[in-house]
């Protein structure tokens, strides 16, 4: 028993794919925890960012620039009155919001963090990230139709119009991404998805710069399409405040509400995992086939000099973000209700400081290399998000389709062919 | 379409001026909220608030004359001023003096009719009350200014 624990960490294989089931458990219950620290966190963030970038502040009240809004937030929604409407269908109402969260929660099981870092590696993983993805859809669906009224039911036409003109181009993107896998000796791709990011190092370059500009144009194919797929501004026509009250989850309150919230941040997260995956070289740092000098520093370090300072990025990271809330607690203005505050804010510091020195220990830094780099490209895009919704007015929902079938999918569909063309040429 | 229009939306070039200038507005000095009960707003001098009856400032003593012009004044009949004759020095002296701020639009005419400074228009706004009783100020209150409540959390 203990043998089989401690041999899978010698072992250069996901959990899943050697086949040992405690440490699968143990990774699903960090994703899963994970996901779900950083959805809060998040739901923080995105207020943030979107009030400073509509020249307000956000939440200020709780907590220090309101760090503890999130934990306030949890607590309204899960001590709030849980309505289901007289008309609903019990059955399927109660049902959506369980399949939406399992069906999120689902694609992550293939995103590779690192080397071995996914719960298992799947030679069809990509496709069982899309399949499982699509199903989403279903829940929304069930939503406005169990809710038996008007806004729900218009919100979840729109959504199913929506997300399945725009899983045509995102497919298309995809596969000629897949393509590129093959351009090697050998002639065979794969659909893994740590195989797709071993194939970006093997052949030296991230695919967003492959036959450049095709892998590009698909990337950016994808970079819409996954945007209309989550739902989220500009393409956030299933839940329009403006024109259908919150859209499918009008009539959803409560607990059941935030699994939608839940379900929509986690698809968010898969979906950017898929492209940082597929086109951003996964966990592999930028510029990985650069290794400069070697150069060797005491007991400290001895090796390529550019992986050197790759390996303190993710403590320096830590340090910047310590000295950020540093300087926020010293700045606070010197009124005495702001005391406690100043106070929570440089504990807090101190910790962020606290992880940073733990992401210095050898084995420590060197483990979290490629888990800090995955993390950090996802949160690109999560900042991505909040600034396309800052940004963009709402599109109208012709305008949707016109964009989907008359623009997305003839250039992801010419994309592909370009790319099998180039490719056989190129051989 | 023509050439360059056609460049301009393959290349986003709108979308990206948009993100910008949203970007742009992320920087911390460009915040104008301003955290009310905290911190408070400068009110210009002109602005009409709520009434005040100003004292002589050496002597302590109002400086209503009781003339009965601010009441005469007022477009909605909101001032009342009561008086008695001063039997010593003959001169009219003010007794009450109330107005009722729940129809009051602050148009300023009672201060502009006062011959002595005596009614001013103050910069306090904060007389928002629970219950329509309050509305009729007196003297006292008037000639002591509204004390807004100070924001401890």
């Amino acid at each position: 028993m203990l043998d089989q624990l401690t041999s899978f960490t010698n072992q250069p294989l996901t959990p899943g794919a050697a086949g040992n089931y405690v440490w699968a458990t143990i990774y699903i219950l960090l994703i899963v925890a994970g996901v779900s620290l950083i959805i809060m966190f998040m739901n923080w963030a995105e207020r943030k960012a979107l009030a400073h970038m509509q020249i307000r502040l956000g939440p200020m009240r709780v907590g220090p620039h309101g760090l503890l809004q999130p934990i306030a937030d949890a607590v309204k929604l899960l001590t709030k009155e849980d309505i289901i409407p007289d008309g609903a269908d019990k059955l399927v109402f109660w049902l959506a919001p369980c399949l939406i969260v399992v069906t999120a929660w689902t694609t992550l099981i293939v995103l590779p963090f690192g080397p071995k870092h996914a719960v298992t590696d799947m030679n069809i993983g990509i496709l069982f990230m899309l399949g499982v993805a699509s199903l989403s859809v279903l829940g929304i669906v069930m939503a406005g139709w169990a809710s038996n009224s008007n806004y729900p039911l218009l919100g979840s036409l729109r959504s199913s119009a929506q997300m399945i003109s725009y899983e045509v181009a995102m497919g298309l993107a995809i596969v000629s991404a897949i393509l590129m896998t093959s351009l090697n000796a050998g002639g065979v791709g794969t659909l893994s998805m740590i195989g797709i990011v071993q194939a970006q190092a093997e052949q030296g370059t991230w695919f967003i710069f492959k036959l450049f500009p095709l892998g590009l144009i698909a990337f950016g194919v994808f970079a819409i399409a996954m945007v209309a797929e989550t739902n989220r501004a500009p393409f956030d026509l299933p839940e329009a405040e403006s024109e259908l009250v919150a859209g499918f989850h009008t009539e959803y309150s409560g607990f059941r509400w935030s699994l939608f919230m839940l379900a929509e941040y986690s698809a968010m997260i898969a979906v950017s995992g898929i492209a940082v995956t597929l086109w951003l070289g996964g966990w592999m740092r930028p510029f990985a086939s650069i290794k400069g000098p070697n150069i060797w520093l005491g007991g400290l370090w001895h090796g390529p000099a550019v992986d050197f300072v790759s390996s303190l990025l993710p403590a320096l990271s830590f340090f910047f973000l310590a000295i950020v809330a540093l300087i926020g607690g010293i700045k606070m203005p010197d009124i005495k209700p702001l005391q406690v505050q100043r106070i929570g804010l440089i504990a807090f510091a101190g910790a962020l400081g606290t992880i940073g020195l733990v992401l210095l220990i050898p084995p420590i830094r060197d483990a979290v290399q490629p888990i800090f780099w995955f993390m950090l490209k996802v949160g690109i895009f999560m900042y991505l998000y909040i600034w396309y919704r800052a940004t963009f007015p709402r599109y109208r929902f012709d305008q949707l389709m016109k964009v989907g079938w008359k623009v997305l999918l003839p250039v992801s569909l010419g994309v592909l062919i370009v790319t099998a063309v180039v490719g056989v040429l190129v051989k | 379409m023509s050439l360059a229009p056609l460049l301009r939306k393959i290349f986003f070039v709108d979308l990206l001026k948009g993100m910008r200038v949203t970007f742009k507005y992320q920087n911390p000095k460009e915040i104008c909220t301003e955290q009310y009960p905290l911190e408070r707003p400068v009110i210009a001098e002109r602005y009409r608030g709520l009434h005040r009856l100003n004292s002589d400032p050496d002597t302590g003593n109002t400086l209503c004359i009781a003339c009965d012009l601010c009441a005469l004044a007022c477009p909605e009949k909101l001032i009342a001023v009561a008086s008695v004759r001063d039997e010593v020095t003959k001169k009219k002296k003010m007794t009450t003096w109330s107005v009722d701020l729940s129809r009051c639009m602050f148009c300023g005419l009672c201060e502009d009719a006062c011959p002595t400074d005596a009614l001013e228009m103050s910069q306090d706004y904060e007389f928002a009350l629970y219950s329509r009783d309050g509305f009729v100020l007196n003297r006292e209150q008037l000639e002591k200014g509204s004390e807004p409540t100070v924001y401890q959390r």
